[in-house]
């Protein structure tokens, strides 16, 4: 695939710089997913030492009564730990529960208002990771005392062990582990329904922007989705997500899932069938197209993702899964 | 020299006038000083004048709090405010310093402290600082994000940029001697190379873009007393070296012939200006990102309002610069956190034009 190559070139002379920029640290990594210390046991007395999932070492002073959330999937997590009560932050953005729109907005239109995170004076925030939270503003939050939790899932076993961090955190590991495993059991149900079927290549349309397709990344935590909802993840490149036509045509897909018409009527599966260079794909010859209204579901990972998780498998093998 | 001064001979010989003086530098110092309460008393939490004034006359006078304070208020004002506004007045200053020096330097009206390679060069140190996780993912060893407490995309943006402008001027040398369009040139081009790359990682960057893109715009967001700490002395050795240069770059003004017949070691000048004027800028787009604009249009405003003695001029940019861009981010505060830069050229460009233009009806300013 082009971009690799490309990117195989660009590695040598910037390996002397990035050496140098990792020599003593990092800020955020993709393959971090360092779970809790030990998240199967019960939450040791504070203060508590957890590693989150940019390979930070956070020390949790005492069992947080106010918490701010940076990400609407940290905010569900909470909410879904039984803890909504203690949220005292969360951003514009977040819409699940529905009790959250009464929490003070401390991000808003994506960033971050360092003055109000101060003034709810949280004794723990969930940020996200991979830059969505700059690494400069955790490292600020950080330096001012507070605990600062950054998560970032690749995976959906990364959203399990999210959760259980979480858990841990907060006092709820019981509750934690719980939802995981119902997570789990419903995972699993829709990995047992798609035992043995054919598993179609599917590709996953997140948008397309002046010409550029993005998708699922390489190893990504939607890719991972896909995978269980028994397809083959057609992937984009694995930092950019973006996939060229050509290479997406030689892949040819039979079965395109468009995640953007859940926000833009526009792109409707007329629409993508009359792209130029698209006629080609076997998705396109035989109709299959289909609009996920369900994406917020898959691409938000927090505990509603095996909702989303069937129903990319209702998508990929409808009649298989309910 | 007050007499002298009223006299139509040119200003380049004869410094500016005492009451002219008094009148640009105290000028300024009030503005300076209105700009620091207004910045750190108002914000996006309601903190009074009263509790604002307390908590600095407590922590930085040691005076008894004597009153209750709202949950986090001291934080806000202390630990939030007060290093963001310092750290706008810093980088302020150090830019319009830097872009009067450049201006003069090179003979170049549209010159700024990025013009030579410093822009470009932190970009891409930065960029690649804020990929390196992404691009060498084997090499990511574990917790911490930082050194000496700064972060690794502060420290590559230093490097970045210090290391562009060397290998400019170092490829620009000839026979010992850096002709300015040579070293205008060379910085053009060493500038689209690295620009080049910095565009190749961002293609690359998938969810980093907006990081990036945040960085590259500029933002006194994550301003930290570590972060002064770091800069505020490197930005005052060369500020003061800066400054007490001002006869040789009044000098340098009228070419490089005649400033060597004034008895000025014009090559050694020159690498020395560069140098000092490039470790104020790095070490301000460190802790900055690049903001542009103030370093642009300050001198010119300036020199509109003073004349081009650089004795004025120099510190005159330090004071002004500084207050600009404190008033600039609490604009960009108030307004939900938008790039600093955009307040600076949205205001301070028609600003400009308005000042261009009734100076050339008036025939009024020397140089701008």
């Amino acid at each position: 695939m082009v971009p690799t190559r490309l990117r195989a070139l660009l590695l040598p002379p910037l390996l002397a710089l990035a050496v140098a920029a990792c020599a003593s640290a990092s800020s955020s990594s993709p393959v971090a997913s360092l779970p809790a210390v030990s998240p199967t046991e019960p939450a040791a007395a504070y203060p508590l030492t957890l590693i989150d999932d940019a390979g930070r070492r956070v020390v949790i002073p005492a069992d947080p009564e106010r918490i701010v959330s940076l990400a609407p999937s940290n905010t569900e997590i909470v909410c879904a730990l039984g803890a909504c009560g203690q949220l005292v932050g969360v951003t514009d953005f977040d819409d699940y529960p529905a009790q959250v729109a009464d929490v003070a907005d401390v991000v808003i239109g994506g960033s971050v208002d360092v003055e109000q995170v101060v003034a709810a004076q949280p004794q723990l925030i969930l940020a996200a990771g991979n830059e969505l939270i700059p690494t400069t503003i955790i490292d600020q939050l950080t330096s001012l005392g507070f605990p600062v939790l950054s998560l970032y899932p690749n995976s959906l076993d990364d959203v399990y062990d999210d959760i259980l961090l979480v858990g841990a955190a907060i006092h709820e590991p019981t509750a934690a582990a719980e939802l995981v495993a119902s997570m789990q059991l419903r995972a699993e149900a829709v990995g047992a329904a798609v035992t043995g079927a054919e598993r179609p290549r599917v590709f996953y349309e997140v948008g397309l922007f002046e010409g550029t397709i993005y998708t699922a990344g390489e190893d990504s935590f939607i890719a991972s989705l896909i995978t269980i909802a028994g397809g083959e993840p057609i992937t984009g490149d694995a930092v950019s997500t973006a996939i060229q036509l050509e290479d997406l045509i030689d892949a040819d897909p039979q079965l395109i899932l468009l995640g953007d018409a859940a926000y833009d009527a526009s792109v409707t599966p007329g629409v993508v069938a009359a792209r130029v260079g698209w006629g080609e794909m076997t998705a396109v010859s035989t109709g299959q197209i289909v609009v996920m209204l369900d994406d917020l579901l898959v691409t938000r990972p927090g505990p509603r993702v095996v909702d989303g998780l069937e129903a990319l498998a209702r998508a990929i093998h409808p009649g298989l899964v309910d | 020299m007050r007499a002298v001064a009223t006299a139509t001979s040119p200003r380049i010989s004869i410094g500016p006038s005492l009451t002219r003086t008094a009148i640009v530098l105290g000028g300024g110092a009030l503005l300076l000083a209105t700009a620091l309460v207004v910045a750190v008393a108002v914000g996006s939490v309601g903190v009074g004048i009263g509790d604002t004034l307390a908590v600095l006359g407590h922590r930085l006078l040691g005076l008894p709090l004597g009153r209750t304070l709202s949950p986090g208020a001291e934080q806000i004002i202390f630990d939030v405010r007060l290093p963001r506004v310092l750290t706008a007045m810093l980088v302020g200053g150090g830019l319009a310093l830097a872009g009067t020096v450049f201006q003069a330097l090179l003979r170049n009206p549209m010159a700024d402290p990025y013009i030579i390679g410093t822009a470009a060069g932190a970009s891409l140190g930065a960029i690649a600082a804020l990929m390196a996780p992404i691009l060498v993912p084997a090499l990511v060893i574990g917790s911490g994000s930082s050194w000496l407490g700064l972060g690794v995309v502060q420290v590559m943006a230093f490097v970045g940029g210090l290391g562009s402008v060397l290998l400019v001027y170092a490829i620009s040398r000839a026979n010992g001697r850096v002709p300015v369009v040579t070293l205008l040139l060379t910085g053009y081009a060493v500038s689209s190379v690295l620009a080049a790359g910095a565009a190749l990682l961002m293609f690359f960057s998938g969810q980093r873009l907006g990081a990036i893109f945040g960085w590259l715009m500029g933002s006194l967001a994550s301003a930290r007393w570590l972060n002064l700490a770091f800069a505020a002395p490197l930005l005052a050795v060369s500020g003061i070296l800066l400054v007490v240069r001002w006869g040789r770059l009044n000098a340098l003004l009228l070419g490089d012939g005649p400033a060597a017949h004034l008895g000025v070691d014009v090559e050694r000048e020159k690498l020395v200006l560069t140098m000092l004027a490039t470790l104020a800028t790095s070490t301000v787009v460190a802790i900055s990102g690049t903001i542009g604009f103030v370093g642009l249009v300050v001198p010119h405003v300036l020199r509109l309002a003073t004349g081009p003695d650089h004795r004025l001029l120099l510190p005159a940019s330090i004071l002004y610069g500084a207050a600009l861009l404190a008033l600039a981010d609490l604009g960009a505060r108030l307004a939900g956190g938008i790039p600093v830069g955009i307040v600076t050229a949205l205001l301070g460009a028609p600003f400009f034009l308005w000042l261009l233009r009734r100076s050339r009806r008036t025939g009024a300013g020397a140089s701008a």
